[in-house]
C-alpha cells in the first residue's frame, strides 16, 4: 500500500505541467550561468598562474636577503562553481615578509578588467537552487493535503486500511524525489561542462564536496517542502494555503536575508577601536625607534641605514613606512675602506630583524583584536542574523562545503602566516639577517634555489563536514519539528 | 457596466488575504527603506560636504601657479543623490570620487623633473576588505521589480482560469457584456487593488523621509517621483497583463500559477545580472587591464628615450665634443685626471638651462600627462561601452528597464555615474584654461606651462581659481528614462492586447 502510493504521488507529480516546467527553467539557468562562471574561473585561473609566474620573477630578481620580494596567491577555488561565497571577492595576493604577519584583510585585489561589470551580480547554482527549486517544493506542497481535501480524493485515500502517517510519508517521499531529479540533472549537465573545460580538474575530495552539497540541498528543499505541507494541513482551501505559501517563500528567500543585512547593524563603536588599535601599533614602533636609537648609539654606524657612514660606490635601496609595517631593502656594493665596520652592519640588521620580527607579532596580536572586534564581528554578526531564515542557512552551508566561507578564507590566511614563519626559519638557518648578503651582493648575491615554495592545501572534506554541521543540524531540526507538527495536525484533523 | 465589474473585482480582492499579506510586506519593507535612508543619508552629505570643503581650502593654500598645475585640484567628489533610496544604483561599486593621479620624478646630472597632475580614473572594489555577506540593498527598485510583479501574478493567476473552472465566467458573459470590456474590467480592477497598497506604502515611506531635515524634496523632486509612481504603475500593469493572458490560455489556474511563476523568476529575478554577464561573452573583448598598463608604459617610455635624445642632442650643438656618459666612464678606466675635468665640463653643460631646455622639459612633462590620460580616457571608454552594451541586452527583462529609469529618476546608478565623469572633465578642461589663462597675464613669464621656471611667479586670487561642484543634472537623464518608459508602455501595451487575443479565442 505504502509503495502505492509513493507510486501514485510520483507519477501524479512527474506527468505534471509544473514538474517539467521546474526541469527546463532550472536547467536552462544552469547552463547559462556555468557557462558564465566557468569562463570566469578560466580566466581567473590564467591570471593566478600569471601572477605567480611574476612573483617567481621577484623572487630571483633580489639579489640581497633584504630587498627579497615575496608574495603569495591564493588560487581561485573550483567549487566557487557552485557557491561563489568570498572566493572572488576577498584580496589574493598575499605578501611575505618577516615584519609583518599578514592578515585576512591584507590580501590586496587585483584590478580587473572592467570592474563595472560588477554592476551585475554573478549567479552560482547554490542561488539557482535555493530561489527556484525552494519555490517548486512550495508549489508541489501547497495543495497535496488541501487539494486532496477539496477534491475528496483524501477521504478515500483515508478510507482504505492504511495510517495516516504512511499518507503523509508517501506524498513526502514521492515530492522530494521528484524535486531531486532537477538537482540531479543539472549536477550531471554541470559536470558534462566541467569535463569539456580542461583546465579544471577536480580531486576525489571535491566530489565528496559535491556530494555534501547535493546533501544539503535535499535537506534545504525537504525544509520548504514541509513549510507548505504544513500550511496545506492548517488551511482547508488550496486558495489560503497557496497565497501563504508564497507570501511565506517571499518573505524567507527574497526579502528578509537582504532586509536584515540592509535594516539592522550592530551597535559598536568601530571609529574608537581603530583609533586605540593604531595608538597600540605606534607605542610598539616608538618601541623598535628607541630600541634602534640604543643600538645606533653604541656602534660607530652613523646616518641612514641605506648607506650609513661606508663608503658605497654604488648601491641601490627602498623604504617604505607604513602604519602596519616598515621596509627596507638594502643592495650595496661596499668598497674595501669600510670593510671594518661591514661587522657593525651586520649586527645591526640582525638586531633590526629580531626587531622587526617581534614587532610584526605584536602589532598581529593588536590587529587580530581590532579585526575581530569590528569587521569580523560584524560579518559574524550578520551571518548570524541571516541564518534565521533557511534560504541563508543553505547559502552559508554550501559555502562552507566549498570553502569558499570566512573559515576557508582564514585557512589560506594561516598557510601564509605559517609560511611567514617557515621563511624566517629558513633566513635563521641561513643566518641571513646577520649576514653580509643582507644589505650587500658585492660578493655574490643571494641564490634562492632552497627557498621553501608555498604549498596550499584546502581543508579536508572533514573538516568541511565538521563545519557545516552546525548548518546541517538546524536544517534537520527544522525538518523534524515541521514533520512531526505537521503530522500532528494531520493526525487531528476531519476529513 | 464596465464600472460594476472593476467594483466587483475590487471588493473580491480586497477582502482576500492576499490584499492583507500585500500590504503587510510593502509597508514594511517602504517604512524600512525610509529609515535605512534617514540613517545613512544624513551620513554621505555630511561626508561629502566635509570632503568638498578640505578639497576646497586644499586649493586655496596653494599661491604659487605652478603648485597648481603639479599637484592639481585635489580628490574631486561624487555629490550623493537626495533621491537614492528609490535606486541605489550600485553604488559600492562605482567609485566616489576622483583623485590624483600617481607623481614621478626624473632626475639627470643638474636637472630634474616633477610630473605634473593628471587624471586617474580609479576603480573600486570594495569588497576587498569587506567579509559581510552579499545582499541587495532594499530600496524602491528592489521592491518594485521583485513586489510589484509578483503580487499582480498572485492577483491574476485565477483571473480567468478560475472563474472558468468555477463555471462563473459562463454566467458573467451571458449577461449583455463584451468580452473586451470583461477583460479591461479585471484587468484595471486587478491593477487598482495591487497599486493601492502600493501607493499606501510609498505614502508611508514619504511621510517618513520628508520628516527629516536633512532630505529636502523640492518641486523638481517630487515631479520626478511622480513619474517613478507612473513608472512603477506600468511595470505593475504590464505583469497583470501577463497574468491574464497566461490565465486566459490555461484551463487550470494551478497550471498557470507555475507558468507564471516561473517566467517571472526567469525575467525577474535571473535575468537581470544573467543576460548582463552572458552578453559580455559575446563582446568584442576588451583589452586586458595588464596588456592596457603594458600599452601605456611604452608610449610613456618612447617620451622618456625622445626627451634623452633631445636634450642629449641641445647639449651637443652647444658644447660640441662633449663625451657622452659612457664615453666619460671608459675614460675613468684609463685615465681619471682627464676624465674628472670632463666630467666638470659635462656637468657644467647640463647644469646651464637655456630656454630650449626648459621648453624641453615642459614638452615631457605635458606629453607624460596627456598620454597617461589619453590611454586612460580610451580604457575608460572601452569599459564604459562594454557595460552600455550589456545594460543594452538585458533590457529583454523589464525588470532592467524599470531599474535603469528609476536610476535617472533617483540620479544614481551607472548614467549618473557618466555625468559625473563629464563634469569632471569640463572641469579639468577649465581648471587648465584658467593656469594658462593667469599665466598668459604675466608678461614676465616664459610661458611654458609645466615647471616651475617656465611659469607666473605673481600671486593671483584664489578666489579666481574654479572649483569643482558636482550637480546632478536631469535633463540628460531624461532622455533615456522617457525611452525606458516607452519600452514600458509598449510591453504592457503587447501583452494587454495578448491577453485580448488569447480571451477572445479561448472557450469559456
Amino acid at each position: 500500500m505504502f509503495r502505492n502510493l509513493i507510486r501514485q504521488e510520483l507519477l501524479n507529480h512527474l506527468m505534471s505541467a509544473r514538474f517539467f516546467a521546474a526541469v527546463v527553467i532550472t536547467l536552462l539557468l544552469v547552463v547559462a550561468n556555468s557557462i558564465v562562471l566557468l569562463e570566469d574561473y578560466e580566466r581567473r585561473l590564467a591570471r593566478h598562474s600569471h601572477q605567480e609566474n611574476i612573483h617567481r620573477q621577484k623572487v630571483q630578481e633580489a639579489k640581497t636577503y633584504s630587498t627579497l620580494k615575496l608574495s603569495i596567491e591564493r588560487p581561485p577555488n573550483p567549487l566557487s562553481l557552485f557557491s561563489t561565497g568570498l572566493d572572488k571577492r576577498l584580496g589574493s595576493t598575499f605578501e611575505i615578509y618577516h615584519g609583518l604577519v599578514p592578515m585576512i584583510s591584507d590580501g590586496s585585489a587585483r584590478s580587473l578588467d572592467n570592474a563595472f561589470l560588477n554592476l551585475f551580480s554573478k549567479i552560482d547554482l547554490a542561488l539557482i537552487f535555493q530561489v527556484v527549486l525552494s519555490l517548486m517544493a512550495l508549489l508541489f506542497a501547497y495543495d497535496a493535503i488541501a487539494g486532496d481535501w477539496e477534491n475528496g480524493t483524501l477521504r478515500l485515500v483515508i478510507s482504505h486500511p492504511v495510517r495516516r502517517g504512511t499518507v503523509l510519508l508517501a506524498k513526502y517521499i514521492g515530492a522530494m524525489v521528484c524535486l531531486l531529479i532537477p538537482v540531479l540533472m543539472s549536477l550531471l549537465l554541470v559536470m558534462i561542462l566541467l569535463s569539456t573545460a580542461s583546465s579544471i580538474q577536480l580531486s576525489g575530495a571535491d566530489f565528496l564536496r559535491i556530494g555534501g552539497i547535493v546533501l544539503t540541498t535535499t535537506i534545504y528543499l525537504s525544509v520548504f517542502y514541509l513549510i507548505g505541507l504544513l500550511i496545506s494541513t492548517t488551511t482547508r482551501r488550496t486558495a489560503t494555503s497557496l497565497m501563504l505559501c508564497m507570501f511565506l517563500w517571499v518573505a524567507l528567500v527574497l526579502v528578509y536575508p537582504n532586509w536584515s543585512r540592509f535594516a539592522l547593524t550592530p551597535v559598536g563603536d568601530t571609529r574608537a577601536i581603530h583609533s586605540s588599535t593604531s595608538q597600540q601599533v605606534e607605542q610598539i614602533w616608538e618601541e623598535v625607534d628607541r630600541e634602534e636609537r640604543r643600538f645606533l648609539a653604541n656602534s660607530p654606524l652613523e646616518g641612514k641605514p641605506q648607506k650609513f657612514n661606508l663608503d658605497v660606490p654604488q648601491s641601490s635601496s627602498f623604504n617604505s613606512k607604513g602604519n602596519l609595517s616598515r621596509r627596507y631593502g638594502v643592495d650595496m656594493k661596499v668598497s674595501n675602506q669600510s670593510d671594518p665596520l661591514v661587522p657593525h652592519v651586520q649586527k645591526y640588521h640582525a638586531t633590526m630583524g629580531a626587531l622587526y620580527i617581534r614587532s610584526a607579532e605584536q602589532i598581529a596580536l593588536v590587529r587580530k583584536q581590532s579585526l575581530d572586534s569590528t569587521s569580523l564581528r560584524k560579518a559574524i554578526w550578520h551571518e548570524r542574523l541571516m541564518k534565521l531564515s533557511p534560504a541563508s542557512l543553505y547559502t552559508f552551508a554550501t559555502s562552507t562545503w566549498a570553502g569558499t566561507d570566512l573559515e576557508g578564507m582564514s585557512d589560506f590566511v594561516q598557510a601564509a602566516q605559517a609560511y611567514r614563519r617557515t621563511v624566517i626559519d629558513y633566513f635563521h638557518d641561513k643566518d641571513a639577517f646577520a649576514s653580509r648578503q643582507w644589505f650587500a651582493s658585492d660578493k655574490g648575491a643571494v641564490d634562492w634555489w632552497d627557498l621553501p615554495q608555498f604549498r596550499f592545501t584546502q581543508a579536508g572534506v572533514w573538516d568541511n563536514a565538521t563545519r557545516v554541521l552546525p548548518e546541517l543540524f538546524l536544517l534537520l531540526l527544522i525538518n523534524v519539528v515541521l514533520f512531526t507538527t505537521t503530522f500532528l495536525f494531520f493526525t487531528k484533523i476531519e476529513v | 457596466m464596465i464600472w460594476h465589474i472593476i467594483k466587483r473585482e475590487l471588493f473580491d480582492h480586497i477582502n482576500s488575504l492576499r490584499f492583507i499579506l500585500t500590504v503587510v510586506i510593502l509597508s514594511a519593507l517602504m517604512v524600512t527603506n525610509a529609515a535605512v535612508h534617514l540613517r545613512t543619508h544624513t551620513e554621505s552629505v555630511r561626508n561629502y560636504s566635509e570632503n568638498v570643503t578640505k578639497s576646497f581650502n586644499k586649493i586655496k593654500s596653494r599661491t604659487q601657479l605652478y603648485s597648481l598645475a603639479e599637484k592639481g585640484p585635489g580628490n574631486l567628489y561624487k555629490s550623493p543623490s537626495s533621491l537614492a533610496f528609490i535606486a541605489d544604483g550600485g553604488n559600492a561599486y562605482l567609485p566616489g570620487r576622483i583623485s590624483n593621479g600617481e607623481s614621478w620624478s626624473k632626475s639627470g646630472p643638474g636637472w630634474k623633473v616633477k610630473s605634473n597632475w593628471w587624471l586617474n580614473y580609479g576603480t573600486v572594489n570594495p569588497d576587498a576588505k569587506d567579509f559581510l555577506p552579499q545582499a541587495t540593498k532594499i530600496d524602491w527598485v528592489f521592491i518594485i521589480t521583485y513586489l510589484l510583479s509578483f503580487i499582480p501574478l498572485l492577483f491574476t493567476f485565477d483571473a480567468l482560469s478560475g472563474e472558468r473552472e468555477q463555471g462563473t465566467l459562463r454566467l458573467c458573459l451571458a449577461n449583455p457584456i463584451s468580452r473586451h470590456l470583461l477583460l479591461i474590467g479585471k484587468f484595471l480592477g486587478t491593477l487598482i487593488t495591487v497599486l493601492i497598497p502600493f501607493v499606501f506604502a510609498v505614502l508611508l515611506n514619504l511621510a517618513v523621509i520628508s520628516a527629516d531635515s536633512w532630505t529636502q524634496l523640492n518641486a523638481a523632486d517630487w515631479g520626478r517621483l511622480g513619474l517613478v509612481l507612473l513608472i512603477a504603475f506600468s511595470y505593475a500593469g504590464i505583469f497583470v497583463g501577463l497574468g491574464l493572458m497566461i490565465s486566459a490560455g490555461t484551463r487550470e489556474p494551478r497550471v498557470s500559477l507555475v507558468i507564471l511563476l516561473l517566467i517571472w523568476v526567469a525575467t525577474v529575478v535571473f535575468m537581470p545580472s544573467t543576460l548582463g554577464t552572458l552578453s559580455t561573452k559575446w563582446m568584442p573583448p576588451l583589452q586586458t587591464i595588464d596588456q592596457f598598463h603594458a600599452a601605456r608604459d611604452a608610449a610613456l617610455k618612447q617620451i622618456d628615450t625622445d626627451y634623452n635624445d633631445r636634450l642629449n642632442a641641445i647639449k651637443e650643438k652647444k658644447n660640441p665634443n662633449l663625451l657622452s656618459l659612457s664615453d666619460l666612464q671608459k675614460l675613468f678606466e684609463t685615465s681619471p685626471e682627464t676624465a674628472r675635468a670632463a666630467a666638470e665640463k659635462f656637468m657644467a653643460a647640463y647644469e646651464t638651462e637655456g630656454d630650449e631646455e626648459l621648453a624641453l622639459k615642459a614638452e615631457l612633462v605635458n606629453r607624460d600627462v596627456e598620454t597617461r590620460e589619453r590611454f586612460n580616457r580610451q580604457y575608460l571608454e572601452a569599459q564604459i561601452a562594454q557595460v552600455q552594451r550589456a545594460r543594452g541586452v538585458t533590457r529583454f527583462s523589464p525588470a532592467a528597464i524599470v531599474q535603469y529609469a528609476l536610476e535617472s529618476m533617483a540620479g544614481t546608478g551607472f548614467n549618473r555615474h557618466l555625468q559625473y565623469l563629464e563634469h569632471v572633465h569640463d572641469y579639468t578642461k577649465q581648471f587648465r584654461q584658467f593656469i594658462v589663462d593667469t599665466d598668459r597675464a604675466d608678461t614676465e613669464s616664459r610661458h611654458l606651462i609645466g615647471i616651475p621656471e617656465g611659469m607666473s611667479e605673481k600671486p593671483f586670487s584664489s578666489e579666481a581659481i574654479p572649483k569643482f561642484e558636482d550637480k546632478i543634472a536631469f535633463s540628460d537623464t531624461f532622455n533615456t528614462a522617457t525611452l525606458d518608459l516607452l519600452l514600458l508602455v509598449l510591453l504592457l501595451g503587447v501583452f494587454f492586447s495578448g491577453a485580448f487575443l488569447i480571451f477572445l479565442r479561448s472557450e469559456v
